[in-house]
């Protein structure tokens, strides 16, 4: 019986799959070192940030692991989402139930940032950290004692886009951008901000775009035919070269100021070489080049080294994520997660980029911007920022009473 | 929604225009699928693949003759060619033992190539973005009635009717143009006179692609690129074909000038509901005809 | 019927199965049988759409909209208002089955190729409502750690009352292929000709078919909410829907269990060999073929040989060829 034959040789199959990665299944019994569990995407668009993430965190693990951490190393094994909640999900459960991880890292899909952190992180009281998406949920209405944030989210940058933009001139405003959560968020956060501190600016229009739209000549065209002051720019990973690229073929940042979050981010202009527009507005938490500290050089300079390019701030965040791991531990003397937890509370670190610290009250790291104006570089052969104007991140975090608030507690 | 465009002459000529230019992508893009879809009876996912392949090709081409002007338009030329080769070993090689079995399984085949190639593209490419320039005298733009319009959209704009031209000679004046499409409508007939049927194959399935891997060239300068293009064209490219009319090219070119029409239109009218407008276009056409704006092969 | 199926020889070999599934969270370790609860949630997914596809030859491509309506209807009625919890569960594959009915009321008319993208359109028009009504849906973001009753809400306990509702489902479609229902659906499927010349409403039939597809393919959702306590608008894009298509062709699509193979394979492999490498779609592209090539009496040689027999066997019957 054909059927029956076909149905038990695929079901041995089966069963036998399972069982070997029954027996593969890691020891927990030695005396393990410290286990990160590491979620992101490597795959698709948003991948480049995953890996700069990765990198920054591996070069962090290297000096760390010269020291140790009580002892022990700290180790890691990474998960591709592939931009996937479902998949997130998956690999999440996988990595604290199957793997015994201590902690859990990642990503840079905000839905999967938010599910890891509702369904896994708080449920199994396993410590996540989220270290490139942006949402303020994250650490904001949905946050709670088992998340942390090593990025800037869309409250933090939207608020210093608003709080720059409200010491120019400009009146009239269009805003345009990627269709979805970040997008949004960006936009309402850098609208309110800036409506609040300049009161007499007037939003005359909204565009917004699929995401990964590969066409947005169209939309610069409509919002160039409204004639605006300014444009603000409430674009994602994904759609950042295509936005820049749109910009310097039109010639829209000699007609109008335009304002972009992490239009000034390395990442971006790099790839976009000599090409790049020039005067285009733009804040992020990182650059290579600013400040000019000697820890920063080092960094650079080791990341050079290590993986041919300088670093962008994914790499940065991952970076500090690392640090903030090891020095958390070393302070609670134990590896205990809620030790570890009550240790990375109010912990400052370290960094490129001088001091920071992982605001208590939140769990969000506590993170400079930086507002600056893209001009190309010749020699470098890529653009950077210039005229940077740093804006201290408690000037631009909620304040605890509002996340509080948020959260309804 | 606050405030709204201004819906000067220049925008609506530059909305038309730029319409236009996307759907020439469109055009060449999803003509390949259909020429496939004729005559070989089977949806190519791979077909996205291609494309993006075609895209990576054009960059790394371009990177290797100096990144220039003289790059990109050899990469124009070759890239193409590696994307054809690449089809024509994966035909030849598996593909074409497999033209015996149901036709839904060449659909499998199909999905698995799509994944084999989306991965292979990363790991020979990397995650990183790739972005090249128009060569040097389509950068920039043209202003009409005082609106920016790009140059190489123009270029676009010229091409894509050339392409088009192209392939209706090439399929109805030479013999090989003619065999396949005696071929799409029917193939136990061509083989009953003593064609070689699976070289009829090869061949439409080498020449969709191509096709695919030329659009990718194409596009290359004007977004950026990166892995991941593969799934966001292969859902428009299947709308298109199936609003179009299965199998024939000139639908193709309907297809796409729906899509990108509306597409370009929505987006001054309504900005907020782009997101929308391709998926209400199909509904809206396959609701009035049915099978299609022209008559499909099959 | 019941005691038909009873008799068969893969009943017994199913019984068994679903012992030792039952007996399974006293020796698995938590992670694998939370793992089984996600298989058993794609299986059931899988099945509803293979009514479809390998019982009905409709060309349902984009079922996963059915699958995203059920589970966001439980999850927003579960995290946003105080509804009893079973009324939550009732409404999620009832309101998938209802968009069943409207979106197959459109697409009937169409034939093959075309209802499948005119499916896929509509449906991307309704995950384009859950991506963007963000205040309502929670947009792309989604809605996490939606509260599920504490009697399910444990790993072992959802995974029972998972297998559970996946048994019962199971043997609710066997008994529906096998009925004069079923029946017709499969003589439509191979021969609608002939099926409207004997009277019979090929549409009305091919609709009822989808609603019962549906409403099991929001079952599904359902036990996804319990499963994994989030919805996002993923759950309601093609490519999911592609992806159990898929399940269901690598499984065997004119069988009545292929596509638990299907979706089992699928997951297992996506998860176990996702921790050694991210190239495991590479993989699994590469054991596709390899079973297109070297399985040929497998799961699709077969069932084409099985179509033809019942093709002459029919004909035998007396019909004048």
């Amino acid at each position: 019986m054909m059927k029956k034959n076909t149905f038990i040789v695929s079901l041995t199959l089966l069963v036998g799959f399972f069982t070997i990665s029954l027996i593969l299944m890691p020891a927990t019994a030695q005396a393990k070192n410290i286990k990160v569990g590491v979620i992101d995407c490597y795959s698709g668009p948003a991948a480049v940030f995953g890996a700069d993430a990765l990198n920054g965190f591996k070069l962090a693990l290297k000096d760390i692991n010269q020291q140790g951490v009580l002892g022990k190393k700290i180790e890691f094994t990474t998960r591709d989402s592939k931009f996937k909640v479902d998949l997130a999900l998956n690999f999440a459960k996988e990595l604290v139930l199957r793997e015994d991880v201590d902690i859990l890292v990642g990503t840079i899909n905000s839905g999967a940032a938010l599910a890891i952190s509702a369904a896994v992180a708080k449920r199994e009281k396993v410590p996540f950290i989220a270290w490139i998406s942006k949402s303020e949920n994250i650490t904001g209405k949905k946050g709670h004692r088992y998340v942390f944030s090593a990025g800037e989210n869309t409250a933090m940058a939207g608020k210093s886009g608003g709080v720059a933009l409200a010491t120019k001139p400009y009146v009239k405003y269009w805003i345009a951008g990627d269709d979805y959560e970040y997008g949004h968020a960006i936009a309402d956060a850098a609208w309110r901000n800036l409506k609040a501190r300049k009161p007499e600016v007037q939003l005359i229009g909204k565009s917004w775009w699929k995401v990964g739209e590969p066409d947005l000549i169209p939309y610069i065209t409509s919002i160039l035919a409204a004639k605006p002051d300014a444009v603000i720019f409430a674009t994602g990973g994904g759609s950042m070269v295509n936005i820049m690229k749109t910009i310097k073929t039109t010639g829209m940042a000699d007609k109008v100021g335009i304002y972009i979050h992490s239009a000034t981010d390395h990442a971006v202009l790099n790839p976009l070489g000599i090409n790049a527009p020039e005067g285009v507005m733009g804040t992020i938490d990182y650059h290579f080049y600013f400040p000019e500290l000697s820890a920063n050089k080092r960094f650079v300079s080791a990341y050079k080294a290590a993986y041919g390019q300088p670093p962008g701030f994914p790499a940065f965040q991952g970076y500090i994520t690392a640090h903030f791991i090891a020095e958390a531990y070393r302070k609670a003397g134990s590896l205990d997660k809620e030790k570890f937890i009550d240790a990375l509370e109010g912990l400052q670190i370290q960094s490129p980029a001088g001091r920071i610290e992982m605001r208590a009250c939140d769990h969000q790291a506590i993170l400079p911007m930086y507002f600056g104006v893209t001009k190309v570089s010749p020699e470098q052969g890529f653009a950077i920022a210039t005229d940077i104007y740093t804006l201290r991140g408690v000037e631009v975090m909620p304040s605890c009473k509002e996340i509080m608030e948020a959260r309804g507690q | 929604m606050e405030g709204g465009p201004a819906i000067t002459l220049a925008a609506l000529s530059i909305t038309f225009l730029v319409g236009l230019s996307r759907a020439m992508i469109l055009f060449i893009v999803t003509s390949g699928l259909s020429f496939v879809l004729g005559v070989l009876r089977v949806p190519n996912l791979a077909h996205g693949s291609l494309y993006m392949i075609g895209a990576f090709a054009a960059y790394s081409i371009t990177m290797l003759f100096g990144g220039g002007s003289v790059g990109f338009w050899l990469a124009l030329i070759l890239a193409p060619l590696v994307v054809a080769l690449i089809s024509l070993v994966a035909e030849r090689s598996l593909f074409c033992h497999l033209y015996q079995r149901e036709h839904l399984m060449l659909l499998l085949f199909t999905f698995a190539l799509m994944l084999i190639l989306g991965d292979l593209t990363k790991m020979v490419w990397g995650a990183d973005y790739r972005s090249i320039m128009p060569p040097t005298i389509l950068q920039g733009s043209v202003s009409i009635f005082g609106s920016p319009f790009p140059k190489y959209n123009l270029f676009l704009l010229i091409i894509g009717p050339l392409v088009a031209i192209g392939l209706w000679l090439f399929s109805s004046k030479t013999k090989i143009g003619k065999i396949a499409r005696a071929a799409a409508v029917d193939m136990e007939m061509v083989g009953a006179i003593g064609i070689n049927v699976s070289w009829v194959f090869a061949f439409a399935f080498v020449l969709g692609c191509f096709l695919a891997g030329l659009g990718g060239a194409l596009v290359s300068p004007t977004i950026s690129v990166t892995i991941g293009m593969d799934h966001n064209i292969i859902i428009e490219a299947f709308l298109i074909v199936t609003i179009g009319g299965l199998g024939n090219m000139w639908g193709a070119m309907v297809g796409s000038l729906i899509f990108g029409i509306t597409q370009s239109f929505g987006v001054l009218l309504w900005p907020q509901f782009a997101i929308v407008f391709p998926y209400l276009a199909v509904v809206i056409v396959l609701t009035l005809k049915p099978t299609g704006m022209l008559k499909s092969v099959w | 019927m019941f005691g038909e199926m009873i008799r068969q020889k893969s009943f017994g070999v199913s019984v068994a199965i679903f012992v030792i599934l039952l007996l399974a969270p006293s020796f698995l370790p938590r992670f694998y049988i939370y793992f089984l609860a996600v298989i058993f949630v794609t299986a059931l997914l899988a099945m509803s759409l293979n009514l479809c596809v390998g019982h009905g030859m409709l060309f349902q491509f984009h079922h996963g909209v059915f699958y995203g309506v059920g589970a966001y209807t439980t999850g927003l009625l579960l995290a946003k208002t105080s509804l009893p919890w079973w009324l939550a569960f009732v409404a999620g594959p009832l309101a998938a089955a209802f968009a069943g009915l409207l979106i197959g009321m459109f697409c009937i008319r169409l034939s093959r190729l075309y209802f499948g993208m005119l499916q896929i359109s509509l449906g991307s028009l309704i995950w384009a409502i859950a991506f963007r009504w963000y205040d309502l849906t929670g947009g792309d973001d989604g809605i996490h750690g939606i509260p599920i009753p504490d009697f399910i809400a444990s790993t072992t306990s959802s995974y029972y009352f998972v297998l559970m509702v996946l048994g019962i489902c199971l043997i609710l479609l066997y008994l529906i292929l096998k009925s004069p229902f079923g029946s017709t659906l499969q003589a439509i499927r191979d021969n609608p000709e002939r099926c409207a010349a004997v009277g019979i409403n090929v549409r009305r039939h091919q609709l009822k078919a989808i609603v019962i597809a549906t409403f099991f393919g929001g079952v599904a959702g359902v036990l996804f909410v319990v499963v994994e306590g989030s919805i996002f608008p993923d759950l309601l894009f093609w490519t999911l829907s592609l992806e159990i298509f898929i399940m269901c062709l690598l499984g065997g699509w004119f069988t009545f269990a292929g596509p638990i193979l299907g979706a089992a394979f699928i997951v297992s492999l996506r998860t176990f060999v996702g921790t050694y490498t991210e190239y495991w779609t590479l993989i699994l592209g590469i054991i596709l073929i390899l079973l297109i090539f070297f399985l040929p009496e497998g799961v699709m040689g077969y069932n084409y040989r099985k179509l033809f027999r019942s093709r002459t066997q029919y004909s035998a019957e007396g019909q004048t060829e």
